[in-house]
């Protein structure tokens, strides 16, 4: 069984997972835009909620997920 | 009292109003549904082609073929849809209202099963209560209101069927922890979604969503059943491309590799969320409800593993089909979510009873949708302000409302339709030489070959998948006797080709768009040549 906790962490994880993609792609060139493109900051509109919400899963502990 | 009674006949009222009002889109669709199952030929271009697929079963062939040799044809879709039509077959004929009527009979079976499961799931033993009728009933008749579901739901298409699976497959996986049923619950639940993935590839969400549930609560379990039903998906797999020699990998998964929009999945995001606003709230504020102060259930789960089907409808060929599985999801989990602050909620009853009619009522006409004319609906649309409303398609206006705005599925066809379809016929039956059409329900009803799956032609070619050489070389040789175009889907060079080759010779306006028509030059200079002789 997984715990809220645990969940929290893989939560988090694929949450900073999602952002160290969006903002590696423009470090090995992929993307049509120059800049910060529009799927980019979906990626980071996306990524942050993500990341808040396992935050507080981390903190409810070891109730069932 | 009083009060408390004019309270209790008030939302009885509402729950009344809520059931007609839902009961009138299942008419709607009915009709819709009775209107196209007459009409013979393609009404959403890809009809022909999915019936194709089952006929070619029949006759104990692969649809999954070579497309740089003569037919030129393949099918990019997985074969239980195609195998649920073949028994259908030599009692309606080769005729789309096989594959019809599969479809629908998918989305009522879908519908059904949403019913069950929030009656089921909404009963609460420990206070002695059943699971109540009205939000079962609405949960399961929202998802046959819906604009995508009422357009896509009796075409001869695939994706509803796969919607069924999915369905089938989270009601069982929910209960795989049954005390008495668990195993078979599990058993039945990897089987609908093997079902699910070889109707439509894009059941790997609910696959996902199914086997992450399974995870939350047991991991040996998900282990287990993620390698049985991978090792039985990977065998099913394999044998089938071994026995096409290659061809399944090729038309299945090489060729859907396609160009993604994501302007039009943010389109299409918004506009679903448009259309299905208070279903879409009640699941999103159930899964963060079950998130944080309960345990994850299997709906939850698969409500958001939907999305993720909807985030690819930005694909080129993909569209408003893609949130099907989700529309599913939504009406299923807001009834669960109207179920739970039903029984939790015991100081306010009458409140709520009050309360959830009017959601209902609320979300209603935010999908609005009917054909705007006729004995029924043309009062009806009048009275609902809507009988002014068109769809202007490339050739012609159609009498009908649909909330969503401007679509090409919906509306009701029209005498000059079948007329407009007899004509083209004409020019097949007469052709001198094999037909090359974008849709294959005329080479169908003609009883000519089905030459070329143009789509399918044009994602091998953008994938660089695709040899032109022999297609070009027929062409050049004006080899085929007639070519009808409604997109002009084909690849750039075979287009070119046709240019050089053929010339049009009628503009049939049919169900909104017209079909050109197109003569070889040879037949042409045959027939000018004639008066001189």
């Amino acid at each position: 069984m997984i715990t809220k906790r645990q969940l929290g962490f893989a939560v988090v994880a694929l949450g900073l997972l999602v952002i160290g993609a969006t903002v590696g792609v423009d470090f090995i060139g992929a993307g049509r835009w120059s800049g910060f493109g529009p799927l980019q900051r979906i990626g980071i509109g996306l990524s942050l909620p993500t990341i808040v919400a396992g935050c507080i899963l981390i903190r409810l502990g070891n109730r069932p997920a | 009292m009083p009060v408390s009674r004019t309270l209790k006949s008030l939302g009885a009222t509402l729950a009344i109003l809520v059931v007609l009002v839902y009961l009138g889109y299942l008419i709607v669709y009915a009709a819709y549904a009775v209107n196209l199952f007459q009409w013979p030929f393609d009404y959403d271009q890809g009809e022909g082609f999915e019936l194709y697929d089952a006929i070619l079963y029949s006759q104990g062939e692969w649809p999954y073929q070579d497309n740089s040799t003569f037919p030129f044809y393949a099918s990019n879709y997985p074969p239980l849809f195609h195998l649920l039509i073949v028994p259908l077959l030599p009692i309606l004929g080769p005729r789309l209202v096989a594959g019809r009527l599969v479809s629908f009979a998918a989305t009522l079976i879908t519908g059904g099963a949403i019913f069950a499961i929030v009656r089921r799931k909404s009963a609460c033993p420990e206070q002695g209560r059943r699971g109540g009728w009205l939000i079962p009933l609405v949960s399961g008749l929202a998802y046959l209101a819906s604009n995508y579901v009422y357009q896509i739901g009796p075409l001869c298409r695939m994706h509803m069927t796969m919607v069924m699976f999915e369905t089938l497959a989270i009601a069982f996986i929910a209960e795989f922890e049954h005390p008495r049923h668990g195993r078979r619950n599990l058993i039945l639940g990897l089987l609908m979604l093997l079902c699910a993935g070889y109707t439509k590839q894009m059941a790997v969400f609910t696959v996902a969503a199914a086997l992450s549930y399974i995870f939350l609560r047991d991991i040996k379990k998900a282990l287990i059943a993620g390698a049985a039903l991978a090792v039985t998906a990977g065998a099913i797999f394999w044998l089938l491309n071994t026995a096409t020699e290659g061809q399944w990998w090729i038309n299945i998964i090489q060729a859907n590799v396609n160009k993604f929009d994501y302007r039009q999945t943010v389109f299409l995001f918004g506009q679903w969320f448009r259309l299905h606003t208070v279903f879409i709230l009640l699941a999103a504020g159930y899964l963060v409800y079950e998130l944080f102060w309960d345990r994850l259930s299997a709906y939850s789960l698969w409500f958001l593993f939907s999305l993720g089907a909807g985030a690819l409808s930005g694909k080129w060929g993909a569209g408003f089909g893609y949130f099907t599985t989700a529309i599913a999801a939504a009406c299923l989990t807001s009834g669960l979510a109207l179920s739970r602050l039903q029984n939790t909620a015991r100081r306010t009853p009458h409140a709520l009873r009050i309360l959830i009619p009017l959601l209902y009522l609320l979300q209603a006409p935010r999908m609005l949708h009917l054909p705007t004319s006729g004995p029924l609906f043309g009062p009806l649309a009048r009275a609902l302000g809507v009988d002014d409303a068109l769809i202007q398609g490339d050739c012609a206006t159609f009498q009908y409302h649909d909330a969503m705005g401007y679509t090409q599925l919906g509306h009701l066809l029209t005498a000059d339709d079948y007329t407009a379809g007899e004509d083209i016929l004409d020019y097949v039956r007469t052709a001198d030489g094999p037909v090359l059409s974008e849709e294959a329900m005329f080479s169908l009803l003609a009883g000519n070959p089905v030459v070329t799956n143009p789509t399918q032609l044009l994602n091998l070619y953008n994938n660089d998948l695709l040899d032109t050489t022999e297609i070009i070389e027929r062409i050049n040789r004006q080899e085929f006797g007639l070519i009808i175009f409604r997109a002009q889907f084909y690849p750039q060079p075979v287009l070119e080709a046709i240019g050089q080759n053929y010339q049009p010779v009628d503009h049939v306006c049919m169900n909104g768009f017209y079909y050109h028509i197109l003569w070889p030059q040879r037949v042409l200079d045959d027939t000018s040549a004639q008066p001189d002789q």
